[in-house]
């Protein structure tokens, strides 16, 4: 597009009313055009002033101590951010590594003998024994469409008052950009992990540590970000250890 | 004219996402009037106002780490945010068709916060409010069926009953008065 033609339509992309093919060429522009940027920011400025005209108008008393207290509500559900959490970090990426590994080897074991479970429901006592949590879950991701999409979910259910986590793992060949991770429940709940970020070659990861409880939880989607399911699993596989 | 530093923006909606004391409610102190004034104006009653900023401040932590300084001012995209939830709500409302009668303006709602009651502290509102006067009917009616109804140029075209150029040059026009004439209220 020339920049006549985008600044003829710079107030619909920064209204929001620009629709997507137009708008992802206007974007486009505007990353290496200093002028149009300008121009925006001068538009921009424009809607900042109509909305202080058109509809600022004081809140009423309690707003504030109400929208601030949904927001710590809102907190205590969603993932630790970076800083408060890096403790956890490796410890969830490491041990929900180890699980995984653990899970492939018991899908493997399946196949072949018998007496394998026995061992792994070993293993996988004495894993939870050493986290001191009550349950591992695991989920395959299945993607939407004909997309080339593998990867995997682990969730960790701690006991009561206990971190736990959830881990993703995924390889899309060919994925750019990122992605939201959800958890879902029968009720209805949900819970988002950190965004997806694929790296070159489509591989991506991402992780949630929390104080609440994972347990309901049994289903996972991952959306792009014009809202499009790209895979979605079923977390199961709840295994009672056997001794 | 004040403008913000856009790398204030992307410091703030770092800070909100990362729940660093203060910049939750610095949000909420920048946006709520505004936010809530959208609720008056699109929603209709000060119940579904607030209602309106709750749960754009939701929204807004939940998607705070996708906030990109390069693509807007702060201003616009919180305000895109809260438009979209309230467009939203007033789908549902039809959908539900139980308060029809409630959309409208605040003057058609009785018992509910009106233009009177609102906060006539900020100098810079009230120098907005006057740069408004600068806007031709057109221009006005244009910019609030885009920024109020989030309707597209060729929407706002057929709405008014003009040409599609014309409509996109009366939104465009509009945006770039205000900001003149708050140049010009600010020297007098």
């Amino acid at each position: 597009m020339r920049c006549d033609e985008v600044r003829e339509v710079l107030a619909e992309h920064l209204l929001g009313t620009l629709p997507e093919p137009e708008d992802l060429e206007v974007r486009g522009h505007l990353r290496g055009c200093a002028g149009c940027r300008r121009e925006m920011a001068a538009l921009a400025e424009g809607v900042s002033l109509f909305s202080r005209a058109a509809h600022e108008t004081a809140p009423p008393e309690g707003l504030k101590e109400r929208v601030l207290s949904v927001l710590e509500e809102e907190w205590a559900q969603q993932p630790a951010p970076a800083g408060a959490a890096r403790k956890w970090n490796w410890m969830a990426a490491a041990a929900a590594i180890v699980v995984l590994a653990g899970s492939l080897g018991w899908a493997a074991a399946a196949d072949r003998r018998a007496v394998r479970y026995e061992a792994d429901a070993a293993n996988y006592q004495n894993f939870l024994g050493v986290l001191g949590g009550e349950n591992v879950r695991v989920g395959t991701l299945s993607p939407r469409g004909s997309r080339d999409l593998h990867g995997s979910v682990v969730l960790y259910d701690a006991k009561a008052g206990e971190q736990s986590w959830a881990l993703l793992l995924v390889r899309a060949p060919g994925m750019e950009g990122t992605a939201d991770v959800t958890l879902s429940s029968s009720d209805g709940r949900t819970i988002r992990l950190h965004e997806l970020t694929f790296e070159a070659g489509g591989d991506a990861s991402t992780w949630l540590v929390t104080s609440s409880s994972l347990k309901p939880y049994d289903r996972v989607a991952v959306t792009a970000p014009d809202g499009t399911q790209i895979a979605t699993g079923t977390i199961s596989g709840e295994r009672t250890p056997t001794g | 004219m004040r403008s913000r530093d856009p790398g204030s923006d992307a410091a703030l909606m770092r800070a909100f996402s990362r729940r660093e004391p203060g910049a939750a409610e610095g949000l909420y102190e920048r946006y709520a009037s505004r936010i809530y004034g959208l609720g008056i104006v699109m929603l209709g009653n000060d119940a579904t106002a607030q209602d309106l900023v709750q749960d754009t401040f939701v929204k807004l932590w939940r998607s705070a780490e996708r906030y990109e300084p390069s693509r807007g001012k702060l201003d616009t995209w919180v305000l895109l945010v809260a438009r979209s939830l309230a467009i939203d709500a007033l789908r549902r409302r039809v959908l539900d068709a139980r308060s029809l009668q409630a959309i409208g303006l605040p003057g058609e709602v009785s018992g509910e916060p009106g233009p009177e009651e609102v906060a006539e502290t900020a100098d810079l509102a009230d120098r907005a409010r006057r740069a408004m006067v600068s806007l031709s009917d057109g221009q006005r009616a244009a910019l609030e069926l885009a920024y109020f109804g989030g309707k597209t140029s060729a929407e706002v075209a057929e709405m008014e009953g003009i040409p599609l150029g014309t409509a996109k040059t009366r939104i465009r026009t509009a945006l770039l008065r205000l900001r003149e004439a708050m140049e010009e209220h600010r020297e007098v």
